[in-house]
């Protein structure tokens, strides 16, 4: 569980690489055991923030403290608490699973023996029992991730790095991934997870920032960020796209200030009563006799939330998502 | 999760330099990378030794074995450089050395055992053509101190190219491009240089930068290193040697701060 302890501290972080500016005076938190998600598009700076916080890269202005040390005074200190994935495999290809777990637990200062102890009980618990002694070049992309990972937990990490671990993966390796970064919230262990997957954002943390073109644009829960959006609405398809005026005309009274939006194929209007509004506009087209084909009620999604906050309000496509339907 | 509560252990740099040079070390045994350095000691033998033996007799005096075994061993030590320029491309390209960063690794230990990785690389392919010498009459004629010169230096020039390769393999994106690339200064430099014949037999424009060119320094100083049965191979001198070891000491001068740059510039 997240304690108020903070084990990641980020202050007034920038990081330019010649003209470009990757990271713009960021700032924000992580407590102990608290999964943090860093939304956002591709470019956006993501893994330009890991690199500082993994000792990769020195930041141009700027502090951060990991796990009680300062990334630029002292990084032999930060690199002993952290375990970092990037977003490319990290592992020897030409070792079998078992030995790239060896090699990463002697690394890390085991004795050859506790290290073949911890690898038996990583291959256990990542379930790569029959890969083992197969070389890393003969994986799945999925196994690959998963002894990718496991590689960086043979000792215990104070902070974990996952950056966008589930790139490329099948979703069916992308879940089991996900379970196991569940595994590193009940293990207490602070994780710091990029990724370009708004699903991914919501399912695992606790708290999401979204940054975009290294800056902050938002920070909350994923509750929080869809309630900044808006609430829900209520989506209703007619059988004949020719009935969407009459539609619209037969609705305009549940919003008596605004016009309902008019998308494609389908009405969206906002349901600040939920199921109650939904029945409502029903109803009512009942009575006007309007054939429906399909009715929601929906919430804003976080795809929702991260196009309204990630693009400018100026190119935002109009009638397209629901972020826009929304007083 | 299992609890893994146990105190962090406090790496030791020794002991991480020995897994890693493990690591580059024990695939090599299995994957058939040893045999096939060792093989190509013994390709480069027959296929050089074979075909120019009777056609190089007028020019070279003495014999030809005795003539030809230091380029083998050149050979294989280029070779060697191309290997560990891979290595470390590969490491660089998948993200293994990026991961070594953020970890408690000290920068210059995963260099240094791809470094012991490529000397044991050379070791084979010096004692390969040494072997392969001796089976078509190279000999060696000096005192045994000169013979552990010889092979001193064959390791030094193997360090150095290495050293170099590793540096180029590090700061390039595409393994396979650059491996390509590599070959052809290789390639130039042993064919253009008094390996396979005397400077005498080149173009005389050419015959400038064929003897002043560092396989030839090379080359001169093994041979006389080595030795042979009459008096054709020049004596031991500072003049023969000092050469060689300008050459690779000016290597490492410029490679040095090039390396310190590259590792310096990722952070």
């Amino acid at each position: 569980m997240p304690t108020s302890e903070k084990t990641v501290i980020v202050s007034g972080i920038s990081k330019s690489f010649g003209d470009v500016a990757a990271l713009r005076d960021i700032s924000f938190e992580v407590s102990r055991g608290e999964v943090l998600g860093l939304l956002g598009p591709n470019g956006a700076g993501k893994t330009t923030m890991v690199d500082v916080l993994s000792t990769l890269t020195r930041p141009d202005r700027g502090h951060a403290r990991v796990a009680g040390h300062d990334v630029v005074s002292h990084p032999a200190r930060v690199r002993r608490s952290i375990m970092l994935t990037g977003q490319q495999v990290a592992v020897d290809n030409l070792l079998t699973g078992h030995q790239n777990l060896m090699l990463f637990g002697q690394l890390q200062g085991l004795t050859q023996a506790a290290a073949c102890a911890r690898a038996a009980e990583l291959i256990r618990e990542f379930d790569l029992e029959d890969a083992a002694n197969r070389r890393v070049e003969t994986y799945s992309g999925g196994m690959r991730r998963r002894i990718d990972i496991a590689c960086g937990l043979v000792v215990r990490p104070e902070v974990a790095f996952l950056d966008e671990p589930t790139t490329g993966l099948d979703p069916l390796s992308r879940q089991s991934i996900w379970d196991l970064v569940g595994r590193f919230k009940d293990a207490g262990i602070t994780t710091l997870l990029t990724t370009q997957y708004l699903q991914e954002a919501d399912a695992l943390s606790d708290r999401i920032i979204v940054i975009d073109r290294g800056v902050v644009i938002a920070e909350g829960t994923a509750e929080q960020l869809k309630e900044r959006t808006g609430s829900r609405y209520c989506e209703i398809v007619p059988k004949d796209s020719k009935e969407l005026p009459a539609m619209a005309e037969a609705l305009s009274s549940l919003l008596p200030y605004e016009k309902p939006t008019l998308a494609s194929d389908r009405i969206a209007i906002p349901a600040p009563d939920g199921a109650n509004t939904l029945m409502e506009a029903l109803r009512r087209l009942d009575v006007a006799n309007i054939g429906v084909a399909d009715v929601a009620l929906r919430r804003p999604s976080l795809d929702d939330v991260f196009i309204a906050l990630t693009k400018k309000p100026a190119t935002r496509a109009a009638g397209g998502s629901a972020a826009e339907v929304m007083p | 999760m299992t609890d893994w509560t146990g105190m962090r252990p406090n790496p030791s740099p020794i002991r991480q330099w020995w897994v890693l040079s493990v690591r580059v070390i024990a695939p090599s045994l299995r994957n058939g990378e040893l045999l096939i350095a060792m093989s190509l000691s013994a390709v480069f033998t027959v296929s050089l030794y074979l075909p120019l033996k009777n056609l190089m007799a007028a020019f070279v005096h003495g014999s030809y074995a005795q003539y030809l075994i230091p380029v083998i061993a050149l050979l294989a030590v280029y070779f060697s450089a191309m290997s560990a320029a891979l290595r470390s491309s590969t490491d660089t390209v998948s993200g293994i050395n990026r991961r070594f960063g953020s970890m408690p690794i000290a920068p210059m230990t995963p260099v240094a055992a791809r470094m012991s990785g490529n000397l044991y690389r050379c070791a084979t392919a010096l004692a390969t053509a040494i072997l392969c010498g001796y089976l078509i009459g190279f000999r060696f004629y000096r005192s045994a101190e000169y013979t552990i010169g010889f092979c001193l230096l064959v390791m030094l020039i193997g360090f150095t190219l290495c050293f170099v390769g590793d540096l180029i393999g590090m700061v390039s994106k595409n393994p396979e491009a650059m491996t390509f690339i590599l070959v052809l200064p290789a390639v130039i430099l042993v064919m253009v240089s008094v390996g396979l014949q005397p400077a005498d037999q080149f173009p005389g424009w050419l015959q400038p930068f064929v003897r002043n060119q560092p396989t030839s320094q090379f080359l001169y100083a093994l041979r006389a290193c080595a030795g042979d049965a009459g008096h054709s191979t020049a004596a031991v001198t500072t003049l023969n040697i000092a050469p060689a070891l300008a050459w690779l000491a000016g290597m490492l001068v410029v490679a040095g701060p090039l390396y310190a740059l590259a590792i310096w510039r990722r952070r």
